[in-house]
């Protein structure tokens, strides 16, 4: 940086004034169209859509492994691919689908959606927030380059010691998932404190916790969760670094260590990690299901309270991973019943979701049906985890295929089914035109029907003694007749096809209707709360006007008004979006202050990658991206959150033209 | 118009250039050649910008506006930095004949404040305005300066700290300093909690007080000296200096296996005084007899109920290679340990019973007493 | 403007809302009891620990499903009933105490019930103190490891052998006596592995550097499968194991051909021959017990040389026992094999002590390990390769037999009964 005084070009006089020049070499990006809008943006929106964009690529390639395993053991003793590429196949799909695919989703999301659901311009920290989403990025291609660089991490996604040490797992493929978790793990935590910040202290006037949508709640309780599980899986990856890297003794049992502290550790992290993946689904479907029922959701302090109490008990039960490790049986007989406790606030949810359709008036769009869905098949998941949570019964069941069955039914079933309910319910918000509703069918039933067909199956196989992990199947352990477990595994891996196609239909129903590029209605579903009381898309500031918040559901309150008298309620339709939006417009605030985008953020996430290769291949790299980091972050501090009006007097493109700059206030 | 910045680096790119053709052609090697050519080439690059830009010089482009502008007033103020680099030149020189610590320690103080100097210059006259000028060498320097600063403060507060913690000669004496200190701290948190308005110099009076006082006993804790501490030393240690008999020995005075409990381990030996007995937990019945597997790690634990000191030893039988030198350990123990203790002991078994000579067995030297182990 | 949302062939047809759902369930729950007796189904218990579990799974198995189909019912009832015709904004309840308490009070207590049987189900498993018979079980990538230790009165798992008592080691098959309490001691040498043979008993993780104990006891004899059921690494898929059970009368026989001393082949024949290839190329890390060299000193093994874990399969007597190589193959042919796993229990101890003999063997797998075993079963067996290890295996590497020495290795091992 060259920190000179511009010399002056206009007529000299003494400069007594202070002068208003920036410092840096760098003009502040303040383009609001083209890549540099994007890749330098720190509005929460188009934060939300690119980390929505990554996850669902990260969702295909997470489901292409899959196809990849499901291929493997569509036969017996199959050929399609070695022990060691499935090894590193399914240690690959969990990974990418958990940390690649559906926390970055519901982190997009509830970027998204939040500020808009509380009245808020944007999230507490903009920059932090671009911060979150480029490292996300720079972690998830990091841990994916393993594939082109010696083999990926090949040890489960669990990664038990001492199998995750260097004699049993030479190649690099482990370090890549260590250092790629942390490094995504560093993006969470940040988007995590980030959104907790927003949603306590930057609601509407009016909004109180208990009136504020249920997304966003489990949004925070989702965050609380991170905040607390992600330095655990912290600590944990930085011993089997340590391990890995640097000759540590952690896991070295002629050293005196227990495996079964890498156990603990991860699984106090993995469990709530569970609870961090269903819960923005549930609150997705506990916004979807009022919405085309017409019906408050029943229980809403209920719903809230049972979110919290599996948060917080979510972290009283982790050795139910455990079962059959040695804990001793007391540990055992604990954990089981505290299991059976926490599956109470989610029978709740089923209660009270039900329970809103119920005397309501359905409509069935493909986000609800996509809600339904969830209630279906996250209860044949939570089902099947009750029984689970009889140990003895889980010393059959664990690392077989039923428990293969349970995670799917609750993920895909659950967190997925919840995520595209939420996809077609705000697309129309979010892109101004709404999803294809034909599309949408044909997408909903193909994946239901792959979904079931795929782990349906798994349920039996498993019950009938396949464990899970292998890369072939045999005829020896396969029984006799007709529906043997290869039988069902040919079932199950036709149903990961037909599952496919369901998403192959999402894509194009995604293709679709960017083409035919119709605009959709400001308010389609006739919705309840306060992101639909803004334009599709939402402008920058997302409110001319912060409203005031008097009632749960404040944007249903403000259309519809309550005509009868004393217990009779009657609904009569006052007004609706647009008139509402107009009026927001005309009695618009005065000065909107409006966060500057800035190239700090994306810098200082490419650090961190540097760093990783750093450890792996050559140590001088890591001084090297640490450099970069601390450069970053020291530009980052001198930078004022929003820039100076220089900043917006850019000079003209060479083209001649005026360019388009950020708002600015 | 070449101005006095470009005609030296013109001058030096030129030098450098003739420098490396006669190396070049006189020399053997390339290396002098490569370097000089890159001398060369990097300072072409740096003449090249120079002049471009005119060498930043204000008066070269405009000798007017040079006389007016800010720059040309010199409005220097008090400054440290000159004498923090002054004190690094001159640490640098004595570390250069005495400790390597001093040396380094004066080229980070020639580092720091050369460009603490460096910055308060240049921010003296990026304007007329003093105010300005400091604004902007705060903005510019304070991310840097209050995080090193606090860390270096920090550090010399904690150092300070532990050399007193470790100077500290016995329990007795570190639960009373922790009080003393404990109590100091409350007494006077209380004071300006309780009392509205405490004076600004009263304040700063007492934490100075305060800080002085810890650098102080920190530095005369740190030239007394610490207390004895014990270093631990492992089984591996002990065997290595085949110390394994029944006395004590200084391996054993600096060693601590003591270990309260682990889990699901492969058995527990108890030594009443005179034999060994074994137990098998989590194992409520009749055992079969002490078996450990071949080449499998186990953990062992020695609970030590006689009335004198006593340790657990085993005879390993390692294997010889043709050198005759044993390929692992000879004798695995434990430390000595006190009537009423509990030690423990990790070791694997290479060999079986049937390859080694009298078998395995766990003995307690100065007794008696012995508890054989079949490796099948 | 026709405005998609509104247009009404969103007529799905409601009872295809839940066509393949209820499919799903109903074709798993109807299918699932259409048991084809796979060897290793949890829910066919042939010992008194896995009816336990049984006894405590099925029925909330059974509740289970009665909850799930109450709800399918409802959300069902709901399609139906509370599609839009077209009626008014309905009432816009918030809630209903009543109705929440009660559904939480129905779960938790029906939970409370079950919970308590699940503390007594985990308590009794978890018994120790009325072990008949114990045996120590080491994991290993990818095998497992049985040794028989002896109990101070000369015993081994409760019988006592006719001939001098001394630690019995095998592997892959764990034989043990019918309607007995038998306790594994199970540890790892090197990675966490699980002892899973589910007919019998749930799983238990063998985790190195600690000893787990775990019950078996069958009702009847059989051969019962089993698979290593925690992620080993590479031939995970490959590390199975079965328990053996034998009525008392043919447990002592067993255990007394164990203790046999030690027969070498006649001179002259092939299998002698083999003899001297077993010494010169297997002897360094499998141990027959009794094999002398021609000096008369008696062949130990090194496997702590070789192998990174420190131990190798014992193969005093492979032929008597009928899987190979981590129970990964089997050492009969189909059809003698069926003749064994097929046997009724009571012609099922005969079966099995007729051990392999030559007509059975299965030479094509037997012939293809040998020739090369990191072909067959993917291990960390290439001599280049063994940098993190010390240089040690991981698996057994391709010793490059030629095929005579293969014929002869063949013939040798036969007579290991």
């Amino acid at each position: 940086m060259a920190l000179i005084e511009r010399p002056t070009q206009r007529a000299l006089v003494p400069a007594v004034a202070t002068p208003s020049t920036t410092y840096g070499v760098f003009r502040r990006p303040v383009e609001s169209t083209g890549w540099k809008s994007w890749a330098f943006t720190v509005d929460h929106k188009k934060i939300g859509i690119m980390y929505s964009a990554t996850a669902l690529f990260f969702f295909l390639v997470g489901g292409f492994e899959a196809l990849l395993i499901r291929a493997q053991l569509a036969g017996e003793e199959g050929t399609i691919l070695s022990a060691d590429t499935y090894n590193q196949m399914f240690t690959m799909h969990a990974t990418t689908m958990i940390f690649l695919f559906v926390m970055p989703m519901t982190t997009g999301i509830a970027n998204y959606v939040v500020p808009l659901q509380i009245g808020a311009r944007d999230v507490a920290f903009p920059r932090l927030n671009a911060f979150g989403y480029w490292t996300f990025l720079a972690g998830g291609l990091f841990l994916n380059s393993s594939w082109l660089l010696g083999g990926a991490a090949d040890g489960g996604w669990f990664m038990y010691a001492p199998n995750s040490s260097v004699p049993f797992s030479p190649s690099h493929g482990i370090d890549f998932w260590v250092l790629g978790l942390q490094i995504t793990g560093i993006a969470s935590l940040t988007s995590a404190i980030n959104l907790i910040v927003t949603i306590i202290n930057m609601r509407a006037p009016g909004m109180s916790l208990m009136k504020m949508p249920v997304f966003t709640w489990m949004a925070l309780v989702t965050q609380f969760l991170l905040v607390f599980a992600i330095p655990v899986i912290t600590v944990a990856l930085f011993l089997l670094m340590f391990q890995r890297e640097f000759d540590a003794t952690f896991f070295d049992v002629n050293a005196g260590a227990d495996p079964l502290l890498w156990q603990h550790l991860f699984w106090i992290f993995g469990h709530p990690e569970v609870y961090i993946l269903i819960l923005p689904s549930f609150g997705i479907v506990s916004e979807v299901l009022p919405v085309f029922s017409r019906k408050p959701l029943f229980g809403y302090p209920l719903v809230v309270f049972s979110g919290a109490a599996i948060g917080f008990l979510g972290w009283g039960v982790w050795a139910h991973h455990m079962f059959a490790s040695g804990l001793g049986p007391v540990s055992v007989a604990v954990f089981a019943v505290s299991t059976m406790a926490i599956a109470i606030p989610t029978g709740v949810k089923i209660v009270n979701w039900t329970m809103t359709m119920w005397g309501g008036k359905l409509w069935f769009t493909t986000a609800m049906l996509f809600a339904m869905g969830l209630i279906v098949q996250f209860t044949i998941g939570g089902l099947s985890g009750v029984t689970h949570a009889v140990a003895p019964s889980d010393t059959q069941q664990t690392d077989t295929y039923y428990i293969v069955a349970h995670f799917h039914y609750v993920l895909f079933g659950g967190a997925v089914l919840g995520i595209f309910a939420g996809l077609y319910y705000w697309w129309p918000k979010v892109f101004g035109q709404q999803l294809s509703e034909k599309w949408g069918k044909a997408n909903f039933w193909t994946m239901v029907i792959g979904l079931n067909m795929t782990f349906g199956p798994m349920h039996v196989t498993g019950l009938q003694g396949q464990p899970r992990r292998m890369y072939q199947t045999t005829a020896e352990r396969a029984g006799e007749g007709f529906f043997n477990i290869s039988f069902w595994n040919l079932i199950a891996s036709i149903g990961s096809l037909i599952l496919a196609i369901g998403v192959l239909f999402f894509v194009i129903n995604v293709i679709v209707t960017a083409r035919k590029g119709e605009k959709a209605p400001l308010d389609p579903w006739d919705a309840r709360s306060l992101e639909w009381m803004t334009n599709s898309p939402p402008k920058e500031h997302n409110f001319d006007a912060i409203p005031t918040v008097h009632h749960l559901d404040e944007f249903f309150h403000r259309k519809y008004e309550d005509v009868g008298e004393g217990e009779h309620h009657e609904f009569h339709k006052i007004a609706t979006a647009e008139e509402l939006i107009a009026e927001q417009e005309a009695n618009a605030d005065a000065h909107i202050h409006m966060p500057s985008p800035s190239y700090w953020p994306i810098i200082v996430s490419f650090s961190l990658p540097v760093m990783a290769y750093g450890i792996i291949y050559s140590r001088w790299m890591i001084p090297i991206g640490f450099a970069i980091a601390m450069f970053g972050i020291y530009g980052w501090a001198m930078e004022p959150p929003t820039a100076t009006a220089d900043d917006y007097e850019p000079p003209p493109p060479p083209s001649g033209g005026e360019l388009e700059v950020a708002t600015h206030g | 118009m070449f101005t006095t910045g470009s005609k030296l680096l013109i001058g030096s790119a030129f030098a450098a250039a003739v420098f490396a053709v006669v190396y070049g052609v006189t020399q053997e090697g390339s290396l002098g050649t490569i370097g000089l050519i890159s001398a060369a080439v990097g300072l072409a690059l740096l003449a090249t910008i120079n002049v471009l830009v005119r060498d930043s010089n204000v008066s070269a482009m405009d000798p007017e506006g040079f006389e007016a502008s800010a720059a040309a007033r010199n409005s220097a103020r008090a400054s440290l930095w000159p004498l923090l680099t002054a004190l690094g030149a001159t640490t640098v020189t004595l570390g250069l004949i005495t400790n390597r610590t001093f040396f380094i320690l004066g080229m980070a103080a020639i580092t720091a404040g050369g460009l603490g100097w460096l910055v308060q210059a240049w921010s003296e006259r990026a304007s007329a305005d003093r105010r300005f000028n400091q604004r902007a060498r705060n903005t510019l320097i304070d991310p840097i300066e209050l995080p090193i600063a606090g860390a270096i403060g920090a550090g010399i507060l904690i150092y300070s700290f532990s050399r007193i913690m470790l100077g500290l000669p016995s329990k007795t004496a570190t639960i009373v300093a922790f009080g003393v200190m404990g109590a100091i701290v409350l007494f006077v948190g209380a004071i300006v909690g309780l009392k509205r308005g405490a004076s600004r110099t009263a304040m700063t009076g007492t934490y100075g007080l305060a800080a002085v006082a810890l650098i102080a006993g920190g530095a005369y804790a740190g030239l007394n000296g610490e207390r004895e501490t014990h270093p631990h030393h492992t089984p591996g240690d002990i065997a290595e200096e085949n110390e394994c008999g029944p006395e004590e020995t200084e391996a054993d005075d600096l060693a601590s296996q003591s270990v309260a409990s682990k889990a699901n381990i492969a058995a527990e030996l108890t030594f009443d005084g005179s034999s060994l007995t074994y137990d098998l937990p989590g194992y409520d019945g009749q055992s079969a007899g002490l078996t450990v597997p071949r080449s499998t790690p186990t953990n062992i634990m020695f609970h030590n109920d006689g009335d004198d000191d006593a340790r657990l030893v085993i005879e390993m039988h390692p294997r010889v290679d043709d050198d005759g030198n044993p390929t692992g350990p000879e004798l695995i123990c434990t430390a000595l340990g006190e009537p009423g203790s509990t030690q423990f002991l990790t070791l694997l078994f290479a060999m079986p019973s049937s390859a080694v000579e009298g078998g395995y067995a766990f003995t307690v030297p100065g007794t008696d007493a012995s508890l054989p182990v079949v490796v099948p | 403007m026709k405005d998609p949302m509104f247009e009404r062939s969103l007529r799905v047809p409601k009872l295809r809302r839940f066509a393949a759902p209820v499919a799903g369930v109903g074709a798993m729950l109807a299918l699932s009891s259409c048991a084809e007796d796979a060897p290793q189904d949890t829910w066919q218990p042939a010992g008194e620990n896995a009816q336990l579990i049984q006894d405590l799974q099925w029925w909330v198995f059974l509740i289970a499903g009665i909850v799930g189909v109450l709800v399918f019912a409802a959300v069902l009832y709901c399609v139906i009933r509370f599609k839009d015709r077209g009626q008014p904004i309905p009432e816009q309840s918030h809630g209903n105490a009543l109705i929440e308490y009660t559904f939480i009070a129905i779960p938790a207590a029906l939970l409370a019930v079950i919970g308590g049987f699940t503390i007594n189900g985990i308590f009794e498993l978890n018994r120790t103190d009325d072990t008949q018979c114990e045996i120590n079980v080491t994991g290993q990538q990818w095998w497992w490891e049985y040794d028989y230790p002896v109990a101070a009165d000369g015993s081994i798992c409760g019988y006592m052998p006719s001939a001098a008592a001394a630690p019995i080691v095998t592997s892959g098959q764990m034989v043990i006596p019918t309607n007995t309490r038998v306790l594994i001691r199970g540890t790892s040498r090197d990675v966490i592995h699980s002892f899973w043979v589910p007919r019998l008993n749930g799983k238990r993780d063998m985790v190195p550097g600690r000893v787990h104990t775990w019950r078996f006891h069958a009702f009847e004899p059989g051969i019962y499968a089993g698979q290593c059921a925690e992620f080993c690494g590479l031939s995970h898929a490959n590390m199975r194991m079965e328990i053996v059970a034998l009525d008392p009368p043919d447990f002592q026989t067993w255990l007394d051909n164990q203790l046999a001393p030690y027969t070498s082949p006649e001179e002259g024949t092939l299998a002698a021959a083999g003899e001297e290839a077993f010494i010169a190329n297997c002897s360094r890390c499998h141990q027959i017990d009794g094999l002398t060299t021609p000096e008369g000193d008696p062949v130990i093994s090194a496997p702590d040389q070789w192998v990174y874990a420190g131990a190798a399969p014992n193969l005093t007597n492979l032929m008597t026992r009928n899987t190979f190589a981590g129970a990964s193959w089997d050492l009969l042919t189909e059809d003698c094999r069926e003749a064994v796993w097929e046997a009724s229990p009571e012609d099922f101890g005969a079966a099995y002590l007729k051990g392999v003999t030559p007509e059975c063997l299965n030479q094509i797998d037997l012939r293809e390990w040998l020739r090369d075993p990191p072909g067959k079963k993917p291990m960390y067996a290439d001599p280049d390769k063994l940098e993190e290890t010390e240089g040690k295996f991981r698996g057994m590497p391709d010793l490059g037999l030629s095929e005579d020495q293969i014929d002869q290795l063949v013939a040798y091992l036969l007579e290991r009964k």
